[in-house]
């Protein structure tokens, strides 16, 4: 089906989204790389196994907890932050600037993962300037709102 | 309650505990942290002397690096595993 989000293409989408994000990768259920944001393998496989390594070891350091076994994970270093989001089939990490909203970064993982798993795609609204600056056309005007424009009214009236 | 101050000299010491409530509430921010959520969105501090946080943290630092360099190589948006291969 045509814009549905495939796996490969699920790192990359999540860094298209956020601004912040540098690299992010997808892993399956059984833990092996399905995406990644780079187009070095090398890389993209070790920034897998260590998304990995960090739920298992967040897993590890969680197991006395009386809850649920993490959905996310954050982690705050000096040069930038990592995220982590899971669900029961895939696994999706990234890599943040620093100073990313930790908030946000979780919501795109969460939204980004939803699309994956046959959710509704994410509208990605369009930046007003950007949109001014395309040359209008009587069609698009037509077709964008039904409200008529102040101004041309009058201008009509005039000639 | 505490007592407004005020005048120039208490309108100063305002802004200057603001300030001060600024910095510290950056450097808390900038402190390494694991930060676990559950399924509600509940988060938990992984505390500094909890099993595995250290090993969170170097995780982290080199996912940190990872990027970096794929920042600084420049490299093109990839695929799946495979991708560039």
């Amino acid at each position: 089906m045509a814009g549905t989000l495939t796996p490969e293409r699920t790192a990359t989408r999540l860094c298209e989204l956020s601004s912040d994000a540098r690299a992010a990768v997808l892993l399956d259920a059984a833990g092996a790389l399905a995406g990644s944001s780079d187009s070095d393998p090398e890389r993209g496989r070790a920034l897998g196994d260590l998304a990995r390594e960090l739920f298992e070891t967040v897993d590890r350091a969680t197991r006395d907890w009386d809850t649920e076994p993490a959905e996310q994970v954050e982690v705050q270093v000096p040069g930038g932050a990592a995220f982590a989001s899971r669900t029961p089939r895939w696994t999706l990490a990234v890599v943040a600037r620093r100073g990313a909203l930790s908030s946000l970064m979780l919501y795109d993982l969460r939204a980004v993962l939803a699309e994956l798993e046959g959710g509704p795609p994410i509208r990605v609204a369009t930046p007003a300037k950007e949109a001014a600056s395309r040359r209008a056309s009587e069609e698009d005007a037509a077709s964008e709102s039904p409200v008529p424009e102040l101004g041309r009214d009058a201008d009509r009236e005039e000639t | 309650m505490k007592e407004r101050r005020r005048g120039p000299i208490g309108r100063a010491a305002d802004l200057a505990e603001g300030v001060a409530a600024a910095v510290r509430r950056m450097q808390r921010e900038r402190e390494p942290r694991v930060l676990v959520y559950d399924q509600t969105g509940y988060a938990r501090l992984l505390q500094p002397e909890a099993r595995g946080h250290e090993r969170i943290l170097e995780i982290g630092e080199r996912m940190v690096q990872l990027a970096a360099g794929e920042d600084a190589g420049g490299g093109a948006r990839g695929g799946g595993p495979e991708a560039g291969a």
